[in-house]
């Protein structure tokens, strides 16, 4: 009960933060130097045509008339029209944000799993060869930049082994995939469609891969260190004092006690993993969110700018409220 | 069943070795309860951690702890693991922080009756119901289901206790387990230790630096100093004729409620780096001779159970010179009815009340209600009361650092609230925590200084008081650049002390300045705060939770409960012959040297549960409670030359003796 009314209070304080990211994005993109028209008219385009394309869009109007227009569409759903396709920004966005998705939410829960269960263990055993190994592929994870980690991986697990298709896409066409949500994964196993499952699953894995290895690598360092601490406090040595055996020590004592400060970085992890999707898709050649902001974002495409900014605020507000309760769940201390 | 033979333990750290513990020898039997006693750094823990087998990294321990027929020392980790808990079950210093913050001390109770009594899980949820009960928690059902930051520092021990028990240890250890708590809180927990080891048979090892407070439930004791085990021997023995030079001045350093001063005993305890040679209290002690420096005296026992390490018993009378009559003489307020009329008023507190109001709207807890004092020039008043009395915030109020809600603090003469910047240097306090009150980054002569320079005094002249102030401590000037971390905790106090008294102020608030001291320097530091409030410059307030503290000096006590007055007067009618039944309470709860005398009143429950929303603030805990106590609010009356906020004073004696006999 208390929790609901906590998440309902914050999602009211989502308001006012998603109107100040849609006043300040609006304002950014029209600040910085280059102009929509003139790159998609290119050099030749007369200034006739370019007052006519800028009609076409509503770029003439003042700019006071340009941001109602735009937080009318919001209101009902309308994140505008692309000026480099000319099609539907929601329409383009529903279409990128899926595979983006499926990405990001595979790749950050096998991290956090991964980094949970290889901190405690390297905790437990601190300074030994166990753990040094684990602390040193922490430390390559976190040094390795991302597209080069995808090349390589490419090169082995597809060039020199052939064990994963060419990365030229997230599912192969053959399997005749029937598009719902975007993310190929789940619309196969929706669709029930048995080759698509493989497909898409075995397109994942390398990019998932790459990502989980950048990920890995902060989170797996806070959970050791917690977990050290931990050990080291005297809530365990007396848990240990008194004899329990390490089962219930480990499961009882000093598994939740370490978890207590994860949710916080995972959500900012999150985050990073949000704009590493970035390179990743494109080492890839996945058709995602990250691709498609980009690119907005270099033709001054200001209706994809605007919404791929405001989704991104979006899911960041989101995970970090999730990140709240499950301190919450997990702290008895906190209260909410 | 635990038997330490010449147990020697030695730390070894990058740069330096520390001898924790030399040839250190006694014993526990079961049904025993074994006092262990001594200052901090004396090894008490070390011993602990000994037993239980878990010895500080780098440390080398020789010896042998002996524990039903095995040593500790040699236990591969499969007997450790059986050992720990089955065997010896410790019960930590600080039990909220011993237990797990994530778990419900339920969970963590049957955890242990699981593990070591081969329960299944809901006979183990009815035994660590009845478990919880028999250590006296009200309601242990939904007690089980809390989480240890929802309990109070007395709740957390005795959930500390019952998770020892549970274990069903052959033998319980008691790190300081009553540090921190409040004097009725003290003997009921210290009474649970006796329990363990008079109903379920346990050998029960007390580790302790008061003496007093823990002799009451002991069979043995066992001092430890520097290291060293300096005598053993039964409790009556130990502390009525001591023979030790420094278990007798351990005693000595503790005033005692019936008026004996305490005796402070120069120096500080010294790190060992290895093995003493010779006595290692020769250098503190005032019989050492020769023979004391150059060889270490041998454990010799006196009588059957009574042993000691040293050259020169003592045996006359411990407290030869100290008769309360002349006591009042030597502390300088022979006449305290003269001098406290001579002086000036220099605080007065009419009707204050403090409410810290939530953060948010309605509600906020009402810390004072209506405490109304007035100190004189010259005179000292003493303030009792339990933690959560109000004993702080009444500290902060004469300070200014809280507003009244309602009523008025004026210090000589002045409104609190209206004081200037320099008329603000008039009240002065000194803290608890004698190294933290000091600015970490400010050496001793900025420190001391303060005061002065927030009342605009000059350069030349602020050197000048320094240094007086200084000598007064009889401290010696080339402390004075030195930084707070370089001090000890009882240099530290003598600097919190000269820097209150430089400005020459007309009030010194002193806020428990020697419960965070150990036991020896606690004493020199009373002997200074003795001296310093018998001046008649400026009146003085001594907060303190410990009676025997404020008995030595004060010339007037108020005892505060729940943010009231209950009885207030000259300090030794209310110490000899209290009214209310909250000081009868507190006082028949203090540790006594020497005779054990029970409380006539007892209080039925615990601070936390006690709620004072109308009539009689103790009317929740009072034996003598009827319901004229529960509607009516209560006000000081008089009584002899005391004053009590109770109306059935003059039928007390009569339900004492019936509720007694």
């Amino acid at each position: 009960m208390r929790i609901l009314r906590f998440v309902g209070r914050r999602l009211l304080q989502l308001i006012p933060v998603l109107l100040g990211v849609v006043v300040l994005t609006f304002l950014l993109v029209r600040v910085l130097p280059g102009d929509p028209i003139r790159s998609i008219l290119g050099p030749n385009a007369t200034e006739a045509d370019a007052d006519a394309a800028r009609a076409r869009f509503g770029l003439d109007q003042p700019i006071w008339k340009q941001f109602l227009d735009y937080l009318g569409g919001l209101v009902t759903g309308d994140f505008g029209t692309s000026i480099q396709s000319g099609a539907s920004v929601t329409g383009e966005m529903a279409l990128r944000l899926g595979p983006t998705l499926e990405l990001v939410f595979i790749a950050v829960s096998i991290a956090i799993v991964l980094a949970i269960w290889l901190g405690i263990w390297s905790a437990r055993r601190a300074d030994t060869v166990g753990d040094h190994s684990v602390r040193i592929f922490a430390l390559f994870g976190n040094s390795i930049p991302e597209f080069w980690l995808g090349l390589v991986l490419i090169l082995v697990g597809y060039a020199a082994l052939g064990w994963f298709p060419a990365p030229s896409g997230r599912v192969d066409p053959d399997t005749n995939l029937t598009p719902l949500t975007g993310a190929d994964l789940i619309d196969a196993l929706i669709t029930g469609n048995g080759p698509a499952i493989s497909s898409s699953a075995a397109h994942l894995v390398l990019p998932v891969l790459t990502l989980v290895i950048g990920v890995l690598a902060p989170l797996l360092r806070s959970v050791r260190a917690s977990a050290l601490e931990v050990l080291r406090s005297e809530a365990y040595a007396a848990a240990a004092a008194h004899g329990l055996p390490e089962r219930t020590l480990l499961r009882g004592y000093l598994r939740r006690a370490t978890l207590v400060r994860l949710p916080s970085l995972a959500a900012l992890v999150f985050g990073t993993a949000l704009g590493s999707t970035v390179l990743v898709e494109y080492v890839y050649s996945w058709q995602g969110f990250g691709q498609w902001a980009l690119r907005g974002l270099l033709y001054r495409d200001y209706p994809v700018v605007q919404a791929s900014v405001l989704i991104i605020a979006f899911a960041y507000v989101l995970v970090f409220l999730i990140a709240d309760v499950v301190h919450a769940w997990l702290d008895p201390r906190v209260k909410i | 069943m635990l038997q330490i033979e010449d147990l020697s333990v030695v730390i070894h750290r990058p740069g330096r070795q520390v001898a924790a513990l030399s040839n250190v020898s006694f014993s526990v039997a079961p049904g025993e309860v074994v006092g262990l006693v001594g200052e901090s750094g004396g090894g008490k823990s070390m011993v602990a951690r000994a037993i239980v087998g878990m010895l500080p990294s780098g440390s080398h321990a020789t010896g042998r702890v002996g524990f039903d027929g095995d040593d500790v020392l040699r236990m591969d980790a499969a007997a450790l693991a059986h050992h720990r808990g089955r065997g010896a079950a410790m019960c930590f210093q600080n039990p909220r922080g011993a237990l797990s913050p994530t778990r419900t001390v339920g969970r963590q109770l049957i955890d242990r009756l699981v593990t070591h009594q081969d329960m299944d899980g809901k006979r183990a949820a009815e035994s660590a119901k009845e478990l919880f009960a028999a250590v006296g928690i009200r309601n242990p059902s939904r007690r089980l289901e809390a989480y240890p930051h929802e309990l109070s520092g007395g709740m957390a021990q005795r959930v500390m206790i019952s998770l020892a028990t549970g274990c069903a240890p052959g033998l319980l250890i008691a790190d300081e387990p009553t540090t921190g708590l409040d004097v009725t809180l003290t003997r009921e927990i210290l009474r649970q230790f006796r329990h363990a080891a008079d109903t379920d048979g346990r050998g029960v090892l007390l580790i302790s630096h008061d003496l007093a407070s823990i002799a009451e439930v002991c069979d043995r004791v066992v001092v430890l100093y520097a290291g060293t085990v300096v005598e053993t021997g039964p409790a009556a023995q130990v502390l009525r004729h001591p023979a030790h030079p420094y278990t007798r001045a351990l005693l000595r350093s503790v005033p005692d409620v019936s008026g004996g001063r305490a005796v402070a005993t120069a120096g500080g305890m010294p790190l060992m780096t290895a093995a003493p040679h010779n006595c290692p209290f020769a250098p503190r002690c005032a019989h050492a001779t020769d023979v004391c420096r150059e060889t270490r005296p041998e454990t010799k026992a006196l009588s059957s159970g009574w042993s000691l390490a040293c050259f020169h018993p003592q045996e006359e009378p411990l407290f030869a010179d100290t008769v309360p009559s002349n006591h009042a003489e030597s502390s300088g307020h022979a006449e305290p009815g003269r001098s406290a009329e001579a002086g000036r008023v220099v605080l007065r507190v009419q009707d204050a009340h403090v409410v810290y109001r939530s953060r948010f709207g309605s509600g906020g807890h009402h810390a004072l209600r209506g405490v109304s004092l007035e100190i004189k020039a010259g005179e000292t008043l003493g303030v009792v009361g339990e933690s959560g009395c109000g004993k702080s915030t009444l500290a902060k109020l004469i300070m200014g650092l809280v507003e009244p809600s309602e009523g008025s603090v004026e210090v000589a003469g002045k409104s609190v609230r209206k004081q200037s910047r320099v008329e603000r240097t008039r009240a002065q306090m000194v803290f608890q925590d004698p190294i933290g009150s000091l600015s970490p980054r400010r050496t001793v002569a900025d420190s001391i200084a303060e005061p002065l320079r927030a009342a605009k005094v000059s350069t030349a002249e602020r050197t000048k008081k320094t240094e007086a102030a200084l000598q007064r401590m009889e401290l010696d000037s080339s402390i004075l650049t030195r930084m707070p971390h370089e001090l000890s905790g009882g240099q530290a106090q003598r600097i919190g002390i000269a820097r209150a008294l430089v400005g020459q102020p007309d009030l010194i608030v002193f806020d428990e300045p020697t419960s965070a001291l150990d036991v020896t320097v606690q004493a020199q530091i009373l002997d200074v705060i003795a001296d310093v409030a018998a001046d008649a410059g400026h009146g003085s307030v001594f907060i303190s939770h410990d009676l025997a503290t404020v008995r030595g000096f004060a010339d007037r006590v108020v005892v505060l409960y729940l943010g009231r007055v209950v009885e207030e007067g000259p300090v030794d009618e209310v110490f000899d012959n209290p009214q209310h039944p909250y000081t009868r309470a507190l006082l028949g709860s203090a540790p006594r040297l020497g005779e054990t005398r029970t409380a006539d009143v007892e209080l039925v429950k615990d601070l936390d549960e006690a709620d004072a929303a109308t009539g009689c603030a103790l009317a929740a805990r009072c034996p003598f409670v009827t319901d004229t106590c529960r509607s009516q609010e209560q006000t000081l009356q008089p009584y002899g030359e005391s004053r009590a906020a109770c109306w059935r004073i003059p039928e007390l004696p009569a339900l004492i003796g019936k509720s007694s006999s």
